[in-house]
Parts: structure tokens; sequence; C-alpha cells
């Protein structure tokens, strides 16, 4: 039996209400995972590959078929304990699935309830903690760690099981990219000691460290393969709605352009070492032939700024003994009409600084100037503030309550004092502009939506404000690849028909260096940098000392400067990239 | 404003009371709210004091940060002590217009007054000196023997860990959620009572959708972990009673005598002979 997992034409059906048919949300799948084997399963939201990761672990159960772990069938009841301490599972949300208020306790939930002896217990949970270098805050409670130390600590649960085993269904979804790293090296060295894993992600980086890649569809396998395998077929991914990782889109892009590279290119390492046995060097030609990318956007100057922040500073619980400055005299001024990129690592200062930005925390010092109004002064009425400046926080559609979707995008709008009419006409437009039917979806709960949908509807919630300024603090955080780029596409849609100057707080530099045309980078409550999004990613050195990576296509030039070949440091975009590449192999040839 | 009742918090020591197993603490917490309705008069209740300012002294828990507890039910105390005031027929002391104190009901609101006094302050050094998730195994091992006629003292306990661990989570999505609608302009603070109350939906309706969530995810966690009640589960930290526990619970045993001794009145008798 060398199979971990044998799953053997697996149909799972739920059952619809107002519908006759069930709706299939695993639709005939036939997959067998080899013992110590690492992959990884990808999908849009909806694809089916969460009900299939939890029919593995028999918390659902075939409506077809079957599935062995360890070769017990999970329908088999008296085996029910068995095959899920062979196969443990690990979910998305670090925060739910946490059971006790300390640490070690946590871990030790699941070895307690297999009935093991407490020595015994004591012995697994510190050598799980180990595993996941999460011993020294064995005594803390979860709610003080970071998102990617709760994600270690719930693999670690798992891993004081002693599983075959490990299934995680998008751990790393709702991590920063310091978390996301941390919980990946984990899960690596797990599969090194030994342990097969299943990993569950929209993350095509991620794919790209396993051996085995499964793309799933509506229920079905569509690809199934090792990684090169997979991202051979490129066009058909992207025509999924997935990603695939960026040397292996850029090396697609250059095939079509009739350059051959190999398809075993799946990182920018490998592609950086290909390109760099047969570039001819020096090739600093190439740098005065073309005009850097941003150079229109940055040379623009406004006399009077949108914003205008002065020596802002902000402490948190001043007077007690547990003070913190949470941001320490930061200056910046915004242009009007500007797109500006806030990055900086998780605690940095960034939701601070934005939510001092429209008022809902007060500074301790320093001005902020919005469109020649001191919001810092005494006498300003909140209202006026926020008819000016929307705020969009992590997660909108957490916010949402109305009945329907009409009556929740008015929510603002009425707020601000307008009349029913004027509101109704503002719904219409707003719900326009994040690219929904109106007539659709205007008298539907909102709670019946799409996770995509009900993040369109809650940022309608705040556009219907008519904001002069829109701050959007990570809006595409735990959305698919599709989901994540038409959300994008869709605020550079609103920042130019409506002509409003955008603040967008990401993780993502490689969004920030296509989008954005200032960028303000924060690290422990200061502002570390400031500038065109050339001038901060060619500092890349700084960057890193920051905790910040760069955008994937600057990463890929830093590789290249790296193996000796000289390449502008403008290239931020995939089509610049594609651009430099092309050159540096046709002289070659 | 949450933030100020201490009623139920815990403070972080390392004393002989913190110390002593969860168990141990109930039961002399227990003991010690029945000497309270077992004494009957005043002077009873000086001993009683002395013993309680003895363990707040061991456990090293600031008073004013007991005394802060009492606030919340400051008005309580204050009520019990004027009703008993003026209700109780007796010996006139002082008359003002148709209220009357007598002798009698003066004696009877300082005693009911310490009474209640002593009540809180005994019944939350309990929490303060003890880490919530050691009160609830105590609880959950105390209840045990009751299990048999179908008291679900381990689910009780679970009930009550998962309540200790959600209760920062879900305060800090208040937090968030508030501060999403305000963005959006809600108001919170200003308008009548009606007006306030309906503005605190945009807050609820999502904060319980978050909580089902919540709900539903750990559900579905604890299961995948193999969590299946409390028949066969075993526990990492067993609790034992140490040296210092048996010294307690001879603490307690004394005390009970004392306090019995006092109420049957075998302390006048003793004065006298001697």
């Amino acid at each position: 039996m060398n199979e971990m997992i044998k799953i053997d034409d697996l149909v799972y059906q739920y059952r619809r209400e107002d519908q006759l048919e069930p709706l299939y949300a695993v639709n005939h799948v036939s997959i067998d995972v080899e013992r110590g084997s690492f992959t990884v399963i990808i999908g849009k939201n909806g694809s089916g590959k969460s009900t299939l990761a939890k029919n593995i672990n028999a918390l659902l159960l075939p409506s077809g078929g079957a599935i062995y772990v360890k070769g017990y069938n999970t329908a088999d009841e008296t085996k029910l304990w068995e095959i899920r301490q062979a196969a443990g599972m690990v979910f998305q949300n670090p925060d739910n699935q946490l059971v006790s208020t300390i640490v070690e306790d946590d871990v030790a939930f699941g070895p307690e309830n297999l009935g093991i002896e407490p020595g015994e217990i004591r012995q697994r949970v510190d050598d799980s903690l180990y595993a996941v270098n999460m011993y020294e805050e064995r005594k803390k409670a979860p709610h003080l760690l970071s998102g990617g130390q709760k994600q270690r600590i719930a693999i670690a649960g798992v891993i004081a099981m002693r599983p075959e085993c490990i299934i995680l269904d998008e751990p790393t979804a709702m991590l920063d990219p310091h978390g996301r790293a941390e919980v990946m090296e984990i899960i690596e060295k797990l599969n090194r000691e030994g342990i097969t894993i299943l990993l569950i992600t929209h993350f095509m980086d991620e794919a790209a460290r396993a051996d085995r890649v499964i793309i799933m569809e509506q229920g079905r396998v569509t690809l199934d393969g090792t990684p090169e395998e997979v991202y051979g077929h490129a066009e058909e991914i992207k025509q999924l709605g997935l990603d695939v990782p960026f040397a292996v889109d850029v090396a697609h892009r250059l095939r079509k352009r009739g350059i051959e590279i190999p398809g075993s290119i799946i990182r920018s390492e490998e592609f950086a070492d290909y390109i760099a046995e047969r570039a001819i060097k020096p090739l600093s030609i190439v740098k005065e032939v073309r005009q850097p990318n941003n150079a229109n956007t940055a040379a623009r100057t406004d006399e009077n700024p949108v914003i205008e922040v002065k020596n802002l500073t902000h402490i948190y619980s001043e007077g007690m003994p547990y003070e913190s400055a949470a941001i320490k005299d930061i200056s910046f001024r915004i242009e009007r009409g500007s797109f500006v990129g806030i990055i900086g690592h998780t605690g940095s200062g960034k939701s601070t600084l934005i939510q001092h930005l429209n008022g809902l925390l007060k500074a301790k010092s320093g001005s902020i100037v919005i469109n020649d109004i001191d919001i810092t002064a005494k006498d300003i009425s909140m209202r006026e503030i926020r008819r000016k400046i929307g705020l969009v926080f992590q997660y909108p559609e957490y916010q949402l309550f109305e009945e329907t979707v009409h009556k929740d995008v008015a929510f603002g709008p009425l707020n601000l004092g307008l009349t029913q009419e004027e509101a109704d006409n503002r719904v219409v437009e707003a719900i326009k502009l994040v690219g929904l039917n109106y007539e659709e979806i205007a008298q539907r709960s909102p709670f019946e939506l799409s996770g995509g949908q009900k993040r369109r509807v809650a940022i309608a919630g705040v556009i219907a404000m008519k904001p002069q300024i829109l701050i959007l603090d990570e809006p595409t955080a735990g959305l698919d690849p599709k989901a994540h780029a038409d959300i994008l596409k869709m605020i550079e849609t609103i920042h130019i028909a409506e002509n409003i100057s955008i603040l967008l707080v990401s993780h993502n530099m490689g969004d920030v260096a296509r989008l954005a045309d200032k960028v303000l980078v924060l690290d422990r409550g200061q502002l570390a940098m400031m500038g065109t999004p050339t001038e901060v990613f060619s500092n890349a050195d700084r960057l890193e000392t920051l905790g910040l990576g760069l955008p994937p296509a600057a990463e890929l030039m830093k590789a290249l400067r790296y193996r000796g070949i000289e390449v502008p440091h403008d290239i931020l975009k995939i089509d610049s990239a594609e651009e430099e590449l092309h050159l540096l192999i046709q002289n070659r040839k | 404003m949450i933030r100020d009742i201490t009623l139920g918090q815990y403070y972080p020591g390392d004393s002989w009371i913190h110390r002593l197993d969860a168990r141990i603490k109930i039961i002399w917490t227990f003991a010690y709210i029945i000497s309270l309705f077992v004494i009957r008069d005043f002077w009873g209740y000086i001993p009683v004091s002395l013993t309680l300012a003895l363990i707040i002294g061991v456990s090293g828990v600031p008073l004013k940060f007991i005394l802060k507890g009492l606030k919340p039910i400051f008005l309580i105390i204050v009520f019990t002590f004027t009703i008993n005031m003026f209700m109780t027929k007796g010996t006139p002391l002082l008359t003002l217009g148709f209220l009357t104190i007598s002798r009698e009901g003066l004696y009877n609101a300082l005693f009911m007054g310490s009474r209640l006094v002593l009540l809180i302050i005994g019944s939350s050094l309990l929490t303060l000196a003890t880490k919530p998730i050691n009160l609830t195994d105590g609880i959950e091992k105390l209840l045990s023997p009751a299990q048999k006629i179908g008291v679900p003292a381990h689910e009780l306990a679970m009930m009550m860990t998962i309540a200790l661990r959600f209760i920062p989570t879900l305060l800090e999505e208040t937090d968030k959620i508030m501060k999403a609608q305000m963005a959006r302009g809600a108001d919170f603070e200003s308008g009548n009572l009606i007006n306030r109350a309906k503005s605190l939906i945009p807050l609820l309706v999502p904060l319980f959708i978050s909580a089902f969530r919540i709900a539903q995810d750990l559900a579905m966690a604890m299961e995948a972990r193999c969590y299946r009640g409390g028949s066969h589960r075993t526990r990492m930290n067993g609790m034992k009673l140490k040296k210092k526990d048996a010294a307690a619970s001879a603490l307690i045993v004394l005390y009970l005598v004392m306090i019995i001794a006092q109420a049957q009145g075998l302390f006048h008798w003793l004065i006298r002979f001697l």
C-alpha cells in the first residue's frame, strides 16, 4: 500500500433548498496521494477544493465514490478517530481554530482527545512546539500572537497527534508575506521529515515548491502533474482565472515571440540562471535606449496637495507603563488625483496612519490638512471629514448588515444627511461603479452573495459617500486570483473615472508597482522611504532590511544583476521585464 | 468601560494563593460564603475580615485593585444599607421628617452592608488569584461526580474555556466593526435612547454573524482534532493535590470550626470562662 490517501470517483453534492438540482461541489474526482509526497491543490473559490479536503478528514461524507485514508474507508464510522488522527487538518482562519486560552494547552487538545497519557502529551506538546519554532511562546494567550504564529500553533496542534498526513486548507490566505513565509517553511520542513502534505492554496508560488500540482475547476480535476508539467499549460491556467508564477508567465510570453525557453523553468532563480548562461555581458546599451516607466507620473507636482500630513505622532495607551508610539513624526503630501501605495510589514503603523486620515484616531501631535482644511482642529465636524475621505477596511464584507444590498449601500449616504432620493441615486451609481448589475443584485440579501461580490458591495457602500480620497486597506486580502485581479481593475476604474485620489495599503509589491505613482514605506511607526515606485523599489537592500520584498519583475532583475548582468532599475512590471529579457536574449543571438 | 470591571478578572501573580489547587480555592470560597451567612452578629465579621485581610496580604493583589471591583455594585450596597437603616423598627435614634433611624436599623444596615462587601471581595479574590483556565478545570473536576446524575460537567467547563478564549477576539472584532461603521458615518454616541439603540444595529448584526462564523469554524476544527466530548479524554496537566493544598484544606476546617464556634456563642462562653 503506497497511497496515503486514495480518492476513488468521489462525488459530493449539496442540496439546495430552492432548487431541484443539487450542486455538485465535487464531481467524479479520483486522486491517489502517495506517502511522503507534497501535493498542492489549486482552484478558484467554489471549485470544490475545500469540500474535497473535508471529505478526506471525514468531516463530510461522500455522496458517491469513496475515500480511503491509510486504507480505511472514511465512511466506516468505527475508524473515524484513526482517520482523523492519521490525516490532521489545518484551516484557513488562524483565529477560529484555536480552542484554549494558553498556547501549550491548545496544542495538547488533540492528544487529550485521543486519550494519551499525560506524560506522553507533555512530551509531544514540547516536541511539536519546537517543530514549529514556537516553544518560547508556549505560555502566551493565542490572541496576543500574530497570524503566522497562530497558524504555526494550529499546525503544532495537528503534529502533536502524530499524523502521517497533514491537510492544509488555505493556511496562508489570511496572512501577510512574512507569516506566509514562516508557515511555508514549516510545511516544507515537515514534508522533508516524511509527513505527507496536501496543501490547498491560491498562491502559485507555493505550488511551485510541491512535487505535484492538481488544478480543480467546478468540482473536477482539470490538470494534474508535476509543477513543470502543469505550468506548461499557462494559457489554460490563466483562462481558469488562476495565476501562474511570474517566471512562468514571462517565459510563456517570450515563447510566444519565438524564443525557446525550456518548460522546466518555473522559478525566478532558475530563469535568471538560464538567462545568465546565455547572455553576453555587459549589456548596458539597453539602458540608454529605453525610457523609465514612471517618468511622466513622477514628475507631476501639484501646488495644492489633497493631503498634507505634518509631524504626525500617535501614542497608544499614553500614561500607562506599556505606552508605545504607534506612529512617530510622519510628514508627507499627496497630490490631487494620485494613486499612492502604502507598504510596510504588519505592525509598522499603516493601520494607525490611515485611521488618522479619516478622523477615527486623534493625533497626539502634528497636523493633517485635507483640501486646505485642518482635520486635527478641535471644532471640525467628523461628518465633513467622512464626506471627503472614504475608508475601506480589511475584509469590508464583515460590516454588511442590512436586509438588502440597496439598503446597505445607502447606509453611508443617509448618514451624511442626504435625502432618500439622493441616496438612492448614489446607490445605483456606486453599485454600477463597482462592476455589479444593479437590477440583479439590489434587492438581494448581501449575505447570499459570493465572497468577491460581498466585497464589492462593501466597497460600494463607501464609494456611495462620494469621497474625494479613497483609502483601501488590503482590499484583495483572502480573495482568489480572479477576484483579486477584478477588484484591482475596479479600483483603477474608479480612480480614473471619478478622479478620486487612491491610497492603497498592500502587501503585494507587484500590485503597488503596477498601480501606484507614489509609494510610502512605513517601518516601526516611521516613514522609512517615499518616492516613485522606481525610486523605492530600486533600493532593494533597504527594503530587505525593512523585511519587505520586491515586485516579481524586480526580483527577477535583481537575480540577473546578482549574476553579473546589468539591467535597468526601473523594471517593475511584467511588460517591461518581457521587453528587457527579449532584448537580452536577442543580443546573444 | 468594559476594562474598568475588575470583577471576574485575573491578577497575574505567583503567590502561595495563586499556586493553590483551583479546587481548594473554590471550596474555600464556598466555605467562606457560607460562613458569612452563618454568622448572626456584626462582631462575628471581625475575625472574618481579619482572615480575608490575611489572604489578600498573602495573595499580593493590591487592595486598590480589589476595591475597584466594588465600583459596579456600589449602588446595590448603598441601597441595601439605606433600606435596612430606615425600614427596621426599634428604638429611635434620629428622626428626619417621616423617616426614623432606629438603633436596630443602624446595626442592621452596618451588618448587611459589611456582609455584602465581604461577600464581593471574598469571591472576587477567587478569580483574581486563579487563572481562568485552572478555574474551569477545577469546576469540571469538582462537578464530575455529579456527571452520574446528568450534570454536564465537562461541557460546562468546555463552554467556559471557549468563552474565555474568544472574549478578546470578539472585543477586537467589535472595535473593528465599530470603526468601519463610523467611517461610513455611523454615530454611536449622540441622540436619545431609542436612536442610540437603533444605531447599534449596524454593529450588532455583523457581530452576531461573526460569532456564528467563529462557532462554525471552531466546531469543525475541534471535530477534526478528534474532539468527542469528555469521555476518553485525558488532560496534560492533571490536577494533583500538593502539600500546600493539604495545608490549605486544614486551614479551611480550622476556619469553619472557628466560625461555628463563634456562631454558637462559644467565644462569649470562653471569654467569660477565662
